[in-house]
């Protein structure tokens, strides 16, 4: 083991951070930018199904929220790609291993947004889900990542409580609200579960992360986290968790619940999702369109620059 | 529900409003489909500060006309010709030129417009126009930013930045045909033209963009709620929920 090996080791050991400028295995910083771009591109992608009712928000305030919400998390997009930035990979090429395929986004931004209870349920569920997985990563040993994330933690908060607002209003408005809200919970608690990933025995980087403590706990316990936290939500709704094995466990101290669709999550995963193709047409379409402007703002750059000298 | 204003003052605000409003709506749907992140997130940005002014200046509204109703009653209730906003906002995003243009256009109106509303006999105006202008200057100066690099950056660029002017310029000409209202609540409409003249010619020669004569068009008056097209649509989406769920609360 070299020095630099070991001065890396030893910041893992003692719950240091990495930072960009140490030296780091080759494998760490892989890992580290399949992680940070995957999460970058999750916020980016998962502005488009809040997007879809961004203009048929029912009420000025719930418009605002909404937009707000959104750009918080081209926000988090922005700070993630720009730590991906420090470990060696620029936004182009992170863009363009999105569009081939290479690289990944979370899967629930592949579902549709039927009803306007879905904001309500993607805030509540989907926020959810990410908010226990990014409050431990608070805790991941690659500094500009963990820094990242508590100032995304915060907003998170917010939109989760954005969330549940909505699915308060619907629950408890009139009938056929709560029935958009009951259905919004049918059609997203299944595919938010898995967002936390497949089961420990089954997930492929988990153990060497671990190690190295870019994850700080496994996918199960997360995900257990957070099935015990949002079923007596679901309670205080008057809403039915779509699961008839969904009940407290005295022995365990948690919610049993049913196995998962793994084959539909893999399906997903690889491609054949119901929004999967529109998603990333809508992003191709979005920077193709505008390549004239970025390409003038750089021309402009060049002749001010000339100016200038 | 009767939503028609009567008040004097309130029917010249709710022309404020509205043109808010409806800009914040365009912009809202340049939402994930910016050039690139940082605009994304800037063009959000102002889309926020047009609502939050709208519904702002809405409340004003109610306020004057006893609170039968609500700014969402007002946004979500009323028809096509109930609604008085300049048709230059309703203009579709066809490119991000034609996005900047409209934006640039219309910032310089309202800046100088609310600067006018400094001087309102209404303390609530007032404090709303203090509030708007700190915005608007940064309004103006993203628009404007964008208006050099475009007209200045390519061929292409310039070619798609001049098309737009072309278009856009035809809904100008309503907005200076003041009527009483205008020429009551607004402390010098004269000024208010020469104002949007000036920066418009100095700043469209400075950006290598021409502004070609344009014949005025017959177009009847947004003052009286006439529109372009484009209006139906925008509202058909945008009021969707609450019409089709009229007794739902949100």
């Amino acid at each position: 083991m070299d020095k630099f090996e070991k001065a890396f080791n030893d910041i893992i050991e003692k719950d240091l951070k990495v930072e960009p400028r140490d030296w780091m295995p080759e494998k760490y910083r892989k890992t580290l930018i399949r992680q940070v771009s995957q999460h970058a591109h999750s916020e980016i992608i998962g502005m488009q199904p809040e997007g879809n009712w961004l203009l048929r928000a029912p009420s000025l305030r719930s418009k605002q929220v909404l937009l707000a919400k959104i750009q918080d998390e081209a926000g988090h997009g922005l700070y993630l790609y720009s730590v991906a930035e420090t470990l060696g990979i620029s936004r182009q090429e992170m863009n363009a291993q999105l569009h081939s395929g290479e690289a990944k986004y979370s899967s629930i931004f592949n579902y549709p947004t039927l009803t306007w209870a879905d904001m309500g349920a993607v805030g509540w569920l989907v926020d959810g889900s990410a908010i226990v997985n990014q409050v431990s990563l608070q805790r991941t040993s690659y500094g500009p990542y963990a820094r990242g994330m508590v100032r995304i933690c915060k907003e998170e908060s917010f939109h989760q409580r954005q969330g549940y607002e909505i699915m308060v209003k619907m629950a408890f408005g009139t009938p056929e609200q709560k029935e958009m809200a009951q259905d919004a919970l049918n059609r997203f608690w299944e595919p938010s579960l898995m967002m936390f990933g497949p089961h420990d025995a089954d997930s492929a980087h988990s153990s060497q992360s671990m190690a190295w403590k870019i994850k700080r706990e496994s996918n199960d316990h997360l995900r257990q986290r957070f099935i015990d936290r949002t079923v007596p939500q679901a309670e205080y709704l008057g809403l039915t968790i779509p699961d008839p094995n969904i009940k407290w466990n005295e022995e365990t101290g948690h919610y049993d619940h049913s196995p998962f669709n793994w084959d539909e999550f893999w399906n997903v995963v690889n491609g054949n999702g119901p929004c999967n193709q529109e998603r990333l047409d809508h992003h191709k379409k979005a920077l193709s369109d505008n390549t004239w402007v970025r390409e003038a703002a750089a021309a402009y750059a060049v002749k001010t620059e000339n100016v200038v000298a | 529900m009767d939503l028609t204003i009567k008040n004097n003052e309130a029917k010249f605000l709710v022309r404020l409003a509205d043109t808010s409003l409806i800009l914040g709506q365009r912009l809202a749907e340049m939402c994930s489909n910016g050039p690139f992140l940082e605009e994304d997130i800037a063009l959000s940005n102002i889309s926020l500060d047009l609502f939050g002014r709208a519904e702002e200046m809405y409340k004003i509204i109610c306020d004057i006309e006893g609170n039968n109703f609500t700014p969402d009653d007002l946004v979500f209730r009323r028809n096509e010709r109930e609604y008085f906003n300049i048709k230059l906002v309703e203009q579709p995003n066809e490119d991000f030129a034609w996005v900047i243009v409209r934006q640039f256009l219309h910032d310089i109106y309202v800046q100088e417009v609310y600067t006018q509303l400094l001087n309102s006999e209404n303390s609530e105006v007032v404090g709303l126009a203090q509030k708007v202008l700190k915005e608007v200057r940064y309004s103006y100066i993203h628009s404007k930013d964008w208006m050099e690099r475009l007209g200045l950056g390519t061929e292409e660029s310039n070619a798609r930045v001049q098309s737009a002017v072309d278009h856009q310029l035809k809904y100008i000409e309503e907005i200076f045909a003041f009527d009483e209202l205008d020429k009551t609540y607004l402390a010098d409409s004269d000024q208010l033209r020469s104002v949007w003249e000036n920066d418009v010619n100095a700043t469209l020669a400075a950006c290598n963009l021409e502004r070609k004569e344009i014949m005025p068009l017959t177009m009847r008056d947004f003052r009286d709620g006439f529109h372009s097209e484009h209006i139906g649509h925008l509202l058909s989406i945008m009021q969707y929920l609450p019409r089709a769920y009229p007794d739902a609360k949100w």
